[in-house]
């Protein structure tokens, strides 16, 4: 009986108008508790937490770092379940929110990247270094922007999701595959990669804003996948009955 | 040497980057949210000025 | 099934043989590179015989790109791939088919001419055999990746910037394991670990590639 609830509770999320409800509900909540999150993480990261010992404040630059880089990679994954369910139960909300998730895992990656580099030039003296995970962020970059791209390169957006919905499991096979070998190359070509930053060494008080931040990232993401489905979708459906009866009750 | 002053460009910048860009996140859908809307109701005034034009003659 | 793939097979190379100066492409952009380079950085041999590996390869893979726009473009548009699902032969086959010959066109001359390329780059000679292996499990992986990156741009107007950056990502640890293989060879290291790695990855691609390629033809065409 449950399971025939989730059952049904699933399928109803396929229909456009409970899926456009749900989203317009849901997102603010969950712009709020990003908001929050990050106020508290972001307080503090900048006030409460000590320096570290050896890189002073610069390692305060860590707070955005890895949350995001956390975030490009979870939110990878969560367009890869997308994908799946998209190619084998045909589901079109699930085909949109897979293709939506790119932009915003693309600017996660982004925020990854310059934080990384601004980081770098300080504790390295350089803006870029061929670095194991700066590099294979650069590539998971690029998996972002293929996505995006051959979605946006076909006029039929069902078909265009569906083919780029291959494109994102075929990166989850490879993201792994690029990660090990960059790893490894780096390892070939310096003599020790610089390690980032130890995680076990890490103070205990350096803990809590982590946390929040890791929490705060989750939460937007989720919340302008949703914003950004649900324009999608009424983009998609703009001839249809359901969006013109919604823009009637809202005008 | 204060240390905190040393760093404090950085550690701005890169959370100035983080801010710019997750701000872009919510006003993005914002911005095409009303772009949209405002398409949609051009399209449907049109269609309804065709419709009583129609009934007219 | 074995007919249907030799006819196919033999109609690409016959294809390839009268279209001649568009088949050489691939290898006469190889030399443009090999030549450009030196010019850019200069003739010092030390210099050269160090980014030998790097050159080839790269040169290689940008070379397998230039066919690949017309890899299934023209049997979409004259229906001939609609006709694929119609017969007995299982679609994947024949799309590994088509693969292989694009292989036999762009990959095989590089092989062919890369003890020549390596000679321009003052490629140490321990290392040329390495080259050669490296490319022989190489460029097969090139051509699965792009066949690919081809399938899944077919529905689109705009494929040829599209189809590098798709890519540009997944042949990065094809690059990265043969250059690597080369490098050792040169510096009289054991290339084994990166060959086999790099046969691993081939493993990987010969099977799950065609699987995702014969997907997206299939979405394209509908």
């Amino acid at each position: 009986m449950i399971w025939h609830n989730i059952k049904v509770g699933f399928h109803r999320l396929g229909s456009p108008p409970v899926f456009h409800r749900l989203c317009r509900v849901v997102a603010p909540w969950l712009w709020a508790g990003a908001a929050i999150c990050a106020a508290f993480g972001l307080y503090k990261a900048l006030y409460l937490v000590p320096p570290d010992y050896q890189q002073s404040d610069s390692f305060r630059i860590l707070y955005v770092h890895v949350p995001a880089a956390w975030q490009a990679m979870a939110g990878y994954l969560v367009m890869s379940v997308l994908a799946v369910i998209a190619l084998v139960w045909r589901i079109r909300t699930t085909e949109i929110m897979a293709m939506m998730g790119a932009p915003i895992g693309a600017a996660f990656t982004l925020i990854c990247l310059a934080t990384g580099s601004i980081w770098g030039r300080p504790m390295w003296g350089t803006w870029w270094a061929w670095d194991a995970r700066l590099t294979s962020m650069l590539v998971l970059l690029f998996v972002y922007l293929g996505i995006m791209g051959l979605y946006a390169a076909f006029e039929d957006k069902r078909k265009g999701a569906r083919v780029a919905c291959i494109l994102i499991l075929v990166g989850l096979v490879n993201i792994p595959i690029i990660h090990f070998s960059v790893e490894w190359w780096t390892t070939l070509h310096q003599g020790s990669t610089i390690s980032f930053f130890g995680e076990s060494s890490m103070d205990s008080s350096m803990m809590p804003p982590l946390i929040w931040m890791v929490i705060a990232t989750k939460l937007m993401f989720g919340a302008a996948l949703l914003d950004r489905s649900r324009n999608e979708l009424i983009e998609q459906d703009r001839r249809k009955g359901w969006v013109r009866q919604k823009l009637g009750a809202s005008a | 040497m204060i240390p905190e002053f040393e760093y404090a460009p950085y550690v701005w910048t890169s959370y100035g980057i983080f801010a710019i860009i997750v701000a872009w996140q919510v006003i993005q859908p914002l911005l095409k949210r009303r772009r949209l809307k405002a398409e949609l109701r051009e399209e449907q005034a049109l269609e309804e000025g065709d419709y009583s034009h129609d009934a007219q003659t | 099934m074995t007919r249907a793939m030799l006819a196919l097979l033999r109609r690409d190379l016959r294809l390839a043989v009268r279209h001649g100066g568009e088949s050489l492409m691939p290898l006469v952009f190889l030399f443009a590179v090999l030549i450009l380079v030196p010019l850019g950085v200069g003739p010092g041999p030390n210099l050269l015989s160090a980014i030998a590996p790097g050159m080839v390869w790269v040169a290689a893979l940008l070379a397998s790109l230039l066919a690949l726009e017309h890899l299934f473009r023209p049997d979409l548009d004259d229906g001939t791939l609609e006709q694929w699902w119609t017969g007995e032969t299982p679609v994947g086959l024949l799309v590994m088919t088509r693969l292989f010959s694009h292989w036999l066109i762009t990959g095989l001359p590089v092989i062919v001419f890369a003890p020549v390329a390596a000679q321009m780059l003052y490629l140490p000679d321990r290392a040329l055999s390495t080259l050669v292996v490296s490319l022989l499990i190489g460029t097969p992986l090139l051509s699965l990746i792009g066949g690919l990156a081809s399938a899944l741009t077919l529905g689109t107007n705009r494929g040829s910037v599209l189809l590098s950056i798709l890519i540009f990502p997944l042949v990065v640890p094809v690059l990265i394991f043969a250059t690597g293989a080369v490098s050792a060879a040169a510096d009289g290291l054991s290339a084994r670990a990166h060959l086999g790695l790099l046969s691993a990855l081939l493993i990987l691609a010969v099977t799950l590639i065609p699987l995702a390629t014969t997907a997206a033809l299939r979405l394209n065409i509908e």
